[in-house]
């Protein structure tokens, strides 16, 4: 951090002081933009977040935070009021957005959240970047439109539960989200700090902070019980996966035409359901732009050479980073792998996942 | 846009195993020729090229738009390349001509975005028109249940109305697949009043996949429902009548001004027969605008309160005119036109353009139905109280028991013939009767036809 010391100074030659101290400072501070851009230069590509993703990435974090932060201080602020606390209630009212003062302490930081947040990100980036691709008959309703049209009921109800959650992670995209639509956990951490940060804004005489605990705590606890992560857009694809529960042979179809509908989160959850593992990890499978494990997974579930052709040609033409010509080259390798010989790779894959984040924590904590 | 595009019939080409274009459409052929390369040899187009070896090595049909350099210019293209036995087949459609420092084509994305943040919410549509996508929140702000509306046909959400001129802009926009606004509907569930506009999302082949649309709170109108219908009367109502000739007239009007374009290849060579199905189309578009035209007179005439002037007219300056008028058709089908010697005058009472009206549809029958190197006789007579021209052909005749038949509306002189709406005959004789005259015929099979219009005669 740059440091601002000289503008104290008050002596006779403030105006040169100042000037010179405001020079030493600018030195420092440019030293220290260099040594950023530097870390931003030399940070590797294929792990730095494109403009697109920081932008989008930098809405949905403050919007989440800035949704938590309204719910939960209107809410203080009401049980305020009632408790003759007005003057509470007003202070709390005003002041600058908690959004800064979480960056600033590093919370938002947090491995777990932002794993969730740049995935999300990342899957929205992909729906729009994906190709649109009209069907052969354009009377013929797309995937989720038919699907809601299922005589399963269960089917059908799935479907309209998926087109739903898309709208609202659509909306929360467009500048209006009404619920963070994250894992409960996050959810859960993310309320308190919001909570913590809504006290620290108010400078009152300690014989009232109490009032305000209390009035924070039960207004945290309210929108942690109202959160329901069932509603999430992941959620609810999960559940028409499950619902849907495609046979091998129906896989592949189905996973193309996802695809080609754009549907980047139903096609996760198809292959979560499939292997038996959470949509976050099939999430990140499909999301890696060097997809040799979505590979590995298309074969382990018997997905044919046209059909990988058809979604390997579909996500290079959404990311640039993806190599079409080393995937052409690749596809008759990936299309001779046997099945058995592609699930046994991704055995662990299939391990418990706390057992497979404990492995992952170690590994990146080095040998002992 | 030029709409005429997507109705170009694609061009074909196949590529070799090998990288050679072995077969190509004269369009392709010309394009890659002028890239430096000919039938045989490795086709010089880098983009296809890059794309046909692509759809070679998956295997699958790979659809993509490429811009490629013509000259001075850069063509874009739709291309499909879709690999069989013996190599990859192309087609290609678009090939929409641009400068060269035209920005990527992602028109149609950004229109949608830019719909979406001007209006008051959102939709999407896919091809079948059923929603894929609603803002989720303009269920509870504007009274409807947004989910229950997904995956459902647009219409099921909207009651589409008609515009303040009668017509509905998305039937346009779904034809044509184009942007399309100010269509007027109510949301069923309230009744509220909404103005819809959207985007077309297409696809890497030019295909339609759906609409990206925006939703317009109308504040403080009554409902856009259509007015009350008018007390039916015989013929064609003249709501009916004005919604069908502005729905009609403008999108005809650019069929044809494109299809003649097209057959003029103004735009560049084109394959004799392309350039002949724009002919067709360009003939059918005029067919279709004399029906419309012949619609709205009809409604005019069937008025109770229709009336013509009654003026001084020269109706042999009127035949003159009305000969010339049709001089073009008739020199195309080499059918030569005596018309009124220019001294010769025939004073009338009656309407001017009425009459000519008149006068252009006997005229252009007989036209219609002479032989090639036939004759078509007008000529100007006087009897007693009563002005009279009459048109004569050498065409096959009218047998005497279809003489009142053929005034009758929506018959024709010979139900074999293509073209005619079956109304002219009808209109021209009401127009007749209106000005206190007639229309006759006189003739009989293999005699040719004689029409006689008369007017009061005018000292």
């Amino acid at each position: 951090m740059s440091s601002h010391d000289g503008d104290m100074d008050d002596g006779t030659h403030w105006g040169v002081s100042k000037l010179l101290s405001r020079a030493a400072a600018a030195d420092v501070r440019a030293d220290h933009r260099l040594a950023v851009a530097v870390d931003d230069f030399f940070l590797p590509e294929d792990a730095r977040l494109d403009e697109r993703l920081r932008v989008a990435l930098g809405g949905t974090l403050g919007a989440l935070v800035a949704v938590v932060e309204s719910t939960v201080r209107r809410h203080a602020m009401r049980l305020l009021a009632t408790r003759e606390a007005a003057d509470l209630s007003a202070e709390l009212d005003a002041g600058t957005p908690v959004y800064g003062r979480l960056a600033s302490a590093g919370l938002l930081r947090d491995t777990e959240l932002m794993r969730e947040l740049v995935g999300r990100a990342r899957q929205d980036v992909l729906a729009d970047a994906l190709p649109v691709d009209a069907p052969e008959d354009p009377d013929r309703a797309s995937l989720l439109a038919r699907l809601i049209q299922h005589p399963d009921g269960v089917v059908s109800s799935a479907a309209m539960a998926m087109l739903a959650a898309e709208s609202r992670r659509r909306g929360e995209v467009e500048g209006v989200p009404t619920r963070t639509d994250l894992p409960a956990e996050l959810h859960h951490r993310l309320v308190w700090w919001v909570a913590a940060a809504l006290r620290e804004r108010v400078a009152e005489p300690a014989e009232t902070l109490p009032a305000l605990d209390r009035a924070l705590v039960e207004a945290a606890l309210r929108s942690v019980a109202a959160h329901d992560e069932g509603d999430r857009l992941e959620a609810a694809a999960m559940r028409l996966a499950a619902a849907l529960d495609a046979h091998a042979d129906e896989l592949a179809p189905l996973l193309v035409e996802t695809i080609a509908d754009r549907r980047p989160a139903l096609f996760a959850a198809l292959i979560a359901h499939a292997l038996g593992i959470e949509h976050r990890d099939a999430r990140e499978i499909l999301l890696d732009p060097a997809a040799d494990r979505l590979w590995l997974v298309l074969r382990a579930l018997e997905v044919d050479r046209a059909s990988i052709a058809r979604i390997g040609l579909a996500l290079s033409e959404a990311d640039p980073r993806r190599d079409i010509d080393s995937f052409a080259e690749a596809l008759d390798d990936i299309a001779a792998t046997p099945a058995p010989d592609a699930r046994a790779a991704l055995a662990p894959l299939l391990l418990h996942p706390d057992y497979r984040s404990a492995l992952l924590a170690l590994a990146r904590g080095g040998h002992a | 846009m030029n709409v005429s595009e997507p109705m170009l019939p694609p061009v074909r080409g196949l590529i070799d195993r090998e990288g050679r274009l072995v077969e190509a459409d004269k369009r392709l052929h010309e394009l890659n020729a002028r890239a430096g390369g000919g039938v045989g040899q490795p086709i010089a187009i880098p983009q296809v090229a890059t794309l046909a070896r692509l759809a070679q090595r998956l295997g699958i049909l790979v659809s993509r738009g490429v811009v490629a350099a013509d000259g001075d210019d850069d063509v874009e293209l739709w291309v499909r390349a879709e690999p069989d036995a013996r190599g990859v087949r192309l087609m290609i459609t678009g090939w929409r001509t641009r400068a060269a420092w035209y920005p990527e084509a992602t028109q149609g994305e950004r229109d949608g975005d830019f719909l979406r943040s001007a209006g008051d919410w959102s939709w999407e549509t896919d091809s079948a028109l059923r929603i894929t996508f609603l803002s989720i929140n303009a269920g509870a702000k504007f009274g409807f249940d947004s989910a229950a509306m997904l995956g459902q046909p647009l219409t099921k959400l909207f009651a589409l109305g008609e515009d303040r001129e009668g017509a509905f802009p998305i039937l346009g926009g779904l034809a044509m697949h184009q942007s399309f606004d100010d269509q007027r509907a109510t949301i069923r569930a309230t009744g509220r009043a909404v103005r819809l506009s959207a985007a077309p999302r297409t696809d890497a082949s030019g295909a339609f996949a759906g609409f990206v649309g925006a939703t317009h709170m109308i504040e403080d109108e009554a409902p856009a429902v259509a007015p009350p219908p008018e007390v039916p009367r015989e013929g064609v109502s003249e709501a009916f009548a004005l919604r069908l000739d502005r729905a009609l007239r403008t999108p005809l009007g650019r069929i044809i001004a494109n299809a003649d374009s097209i057959n003029a290849q103004s735009e560049g060579p084109l394959r004799q027969d392309y350039a002949e199905y724009a002919a067709d189309i360009a003939s059918a578009g005029r067919h279709l605008m004399g029906l419309v035209d012949d619609l709205v007179d009809l409604q005019a005439i069937e008025r109770p309160d229709f009336a013509v002037a009654k003026e001084p007219v020269d109706l042999a300056d009127v035949a003159r005119r009305a000969a010339g008028l049709l001089a073009v058709r008739a020199s195309e089908a080499q059918v030569w036109i005596d018309k009124p010697a220019p001294q010769d005058v025939l004073p009338a009472i009656g309407e001017f353009r009425r009459a000519l009206q008149v006068l252009v549809n006997l005229i252009g029958n007989a036209v219609r139905y002479s032989p090639a190197e036939g004759m078509v006789w007008i000529r100007a007579e006087r009897e007693d109280g009563i002005a009279a021209i009459i048109v004569a052909d050498q065409g096959k005749g009218i047998a005497p028991a279809d003489h009142e038949r053929i005034f009758e509306k929506f018959e024709r002189v010979d139900p074999r013939e293509p073209g005619g709406s079956g109304l002219g005959l009808y209109i021209a004789r009401r127009l007749a009767r209106a000005m206190g005259g007639d229309v006759t015929v006189d003739s009989a099979p293999g005699q040719g036809a004689r029409f006689v219009f008369t007017l009061p005669y005018g000292e």
